[in-house]
């Protein structure tokens, strides 16, 4: 039932597509997309081939009397593997005994023919498709929640930066200030304590902060464009684990333990249980959004149209909202597509320190038990929904601004 | 971030058009640029100096040295950044483990301009076959999550320095080759260039002395906003236990030891995190700057 679904849909798209951008085009795209699915697929088997270990390996395992190319298998059973079936059953399995491409050939073939995704742990012979379908949902949820969070963030912030970018500086507070305030900090810390800091941060310097920044002009956009800078350079890892500290360990606004609650659990419990990981996803992710909105608008605001909406009486709200904003969304669309890859890695590193059962956790759980050939499977998938997305984007993006197309060869 | 490939995409798509049409170009960042130069040559400087004396430099002591006296104290004046749960002091751990972060840093990006720069120079300026094969790669590489592939590339070959440094710069070589190739497709556009193979120059020569000199600028900068990404993934990989093994110090695996005891090592956690952070901050910064600066476009309009 939900192969025909997706088959349907599949088709719907190839056809939405070739009406939007026209035959020539969306077949160069999208066998150029099969391309580029087939070589990190099949890049991916050619690396896996050096887990078969050297020669002295498989000599040793010669004599034991397995197959000599079954050092994966002995990796990924672990303890299992002092039992010879259960070896020679995997190496079976997986085809270890043919050379690289007919093994490719067979795994693409059971993926692709049988829709069997094959063993998400050989040690105890779980299937890899109960587990997507048990943690696919949380770790799309926290992609979910973190985009939304990312662009509440970063759309306002971003058109008003574009706003007052072009408008005069007026005369404000010298930016030096801002290394005087921090060295203060630091001083009143170390000298009267930390909560003091915190008093006279929240008491001064904050407000003196929302004062600059409201006042406009151009130094609100320095502003931002530095607070963008900052959020860029602050990693994940380090992101996530003072949050984590801040929310889940100094105080109980984030309950580590019961872990994902689904939607079937109430809407507080769902919300309450993911919150935090999409915050930490979200606020990554919202400076990239940011100063590339902001880009995009501000040589957005100096074509002819602004000017001629300007001379008509519009208000700038509405030239804003109406007349720039919405030729730079699809380039945010575009970016969102790319950052699918970003929030793989945020996942990863997210799900790891928040002890989240999704699929980022997964993937180094299977990493760390050597379970290379449900990795394999996962890289493929992962690799196809960037692809998909990012060529339907594309072929999207033609479809509303036909400029694309003509600017293909670049 | 991070996918450096996508990460660095987004920047120079983001710096190219806000240099070309930013009312705000000229603020006030003079300082911070100084500041961002400033941080950099005293972190690096330190790293250096701890590297040739090691613990013979005043207030570096052994980082493995244990001090029953002084255990998990916070910062003080003695060290500065505080003791691990065994009395080693973290401010020689940081200056140690900046030795790893920086290296692989620095190496990882003179592979990446080295290798990708030339892929991107030679598939811009010659294009046919070279072209649409590098366009390939930097597809390719571009559809994979750049932490799974290190991590992929790190837990098949096994977890030394060498695999850190080649599987980072496999995602380095083809993020710079595109940046490269952009920049050499505009520059190989211009006037000057043209005038030359009108002239009869031969097509080496014009990529050596009328591409490359005006590609180069692009290159500097992002080298140094490659550099900041390649510190931050490297600090991933060691923070999830997968770079460079045991022994050996990185600023990642201070975190990751400071996490296990939070309560009573939040230090070990916040010191590291902070020198990341400003290191990462300047060389953004300063990548940045440089792109603005030496802007060839804008120079020649003005």
């Amino acid at each position: 039932m939900i192969g025909i679904i997706v088959l349907l849909a599949f088709v719907a798209l190839c056809v939405w597509i070739v009406r939007a951008a026209g035959w020539r085009f969306a077949l160069k795209r999208l066998g150029g997309a099969l391309v580029v699915l087939v070589i990190v697929t099949f890049a991916v088997s050619v690396m896996l081939q050096f887990t078969s270990g050297d020669e002295s390996t498989r000599q040793a395992l010669d004599e034991l009397g397995v197959s000599r190319n079954a050092q994966p298998c002995i990796t990924a059973l672990g303890t299992a593997a002092t039992d010879v079936d259960r070896v020679n059953e995997c190496v079976d399995d997986r085809n270890l005994d043919d050379n690289v491409v007919v093994q490719y050939v067979k795994w693409a073939k059971q993926i692709v023919w049988d829709r069997d995704l094959g063993l998400a742990f050989y040690r105890n012979e779980e299937l890899l498709s109960d587990e997507l379908r048990q943690r696919m949902p949380r770790t799309a949820w926290l992609f979910l929640y973190s985009q939304l969070l990312a662009l509440i963030i970063a759309v306002p912030l971003g058109i008003w930066s574009a706003y007052q970018a072009g408008r005069p500086g007026r005369r404000s507070l010298p930016s030096w200030l801002l290394p005087l305030g921090v060295g203060l900090l630091l001083l009143i810390g170390l000298v009267g304590g930390w909560k003091l800091t915190s008093v006279f941060a929240i008491a001064v310097l904050i407000p003196v902060g929302i004062f600059h920044f409201f006042k406009g002009g151009r130094q609100a956009d320095t502003a931002t464009n530095f607070l963008a800078f900052a959020l860029l350079s602050i990693p994940v890892f380090v992101l996530g684990e003072s949050l984590r500290y801040a929310f889940a360990i100094e105080r109980d606004w984030y309950t580590l333990l019961p872990g994902y609650e689904p939607w079937s659990a109430g809407v507080g419990a769902h919300i309450g249980s993911i919150w935090l990981e999409a915050l930490v996803l979200g606020l990554a992710a919202a400076p990239v959004y940011l100063r590339l909105l902001r880009a995009d608008m501000i040589q957005n605001l100096q074509q002819d149209f602004v000017s001629v909406a300007k001379a008509k009486g519009m208000s700038n709200t509405h030239i804003l909202l109406r007349h720039v904003l919405r030729p730079s969304t699809v380039t945010l669309i575009t970016v969102l597509g790319l950052n699918i890859a970003q929030l793989v890695n945020g996942a990863i590193v997210v799900e790891f320190i928040y002890d989240f059962d999704g699929m980022g956790s997964y993937l180094i759980a299977a990493f760390a038990r050597r379970e290379f050939f449900a990795v394999q499977t996962l890289v493929a998938l992962v690799a196809a929904i960037f692809i998909l997305t990012n060529t339907v984007i594309d072929v999207l993006y033609t479809a509303v601004d036909p400029r694309v197309k003509a600017d293909d060869d670049r | 971030m991070t996918n450096v490939a996508q990460e660095i995409h987004v920047e120079s798509g983001e710096a190219a058009e806000a240099v070309a049409a930013d009312p705000a170009k000229k603020s006030s960042s003079g300082w911070l640029y100084r500041f961002s130069v400033g941080w950099l040559i005293i972190v690096v400087g330190i790293t250096i100096l701890g590297w040739l004396f090691g613990d013979s430099l005043p207030g570096l002591k052994d980082p493995t040295e244990i001090d029953p006296t002084n255990l998990a104290a916070g910062p003080s004046w003695s060290n500065i950044f505080g003791t691990a749960t065994f009395g080693q002091d973290v401010f020689s751990q940081v200056v140690e483990g900046g030795q790893i972060s920086l290296l692989v840093g620095f190496s990882v990006t003179v592979i990446g301009i080295g290798v990708g720069g030339g892929m991107g120079l030679v598939a811009g300026y010659y294009r046919g076959w070279v072209d649409s094969l590098v366009r390939i790669i930097i597809n390719v590489t571009l559809s994979i999550p750049a932490l799974l592939l290190v991590i992929f590339i790190v837990t098949i070959r096994g977890q030394s320095l060498i695999t850190v440094i080649g599987a980072l710069s496999l995602l380095a070589i083809p993020a710079l080759a595109r940046i490269v190739r952009a920049s050499t497709l505009q520059v190989a556009d211009r006037e000057y260039v043209k005038a030359a193979q009108v002239l009869g120059v031969k097509r080496t020569s014009i990529l050596f002395r009328e591409v490359l000199p005006n590609v180069m600028p692009t290159m500097v900068s992002f080298a140094f906003l490659t550099t900041g990404i390649i510190i931050v993934v490297e600090g991933t990989l060691s923070f999830l236990g997968l770079s460079v093994e045991a022994p050996t110090i990185t600023w990642g695996k201070i975190i990751a030891e400071g996490r296990n005891q939070f309560a009573e090592t939040p230090h070990m956690v916040a010191m590291p995190s902070l020198v990341i952070f400003f290191t990462v901050l300047s060389l953004n910064f300063v990548g940045d700057q440089l792109l603005k600066r030496y802007d060839i476009r804008e120079a020649g309009i003005s």
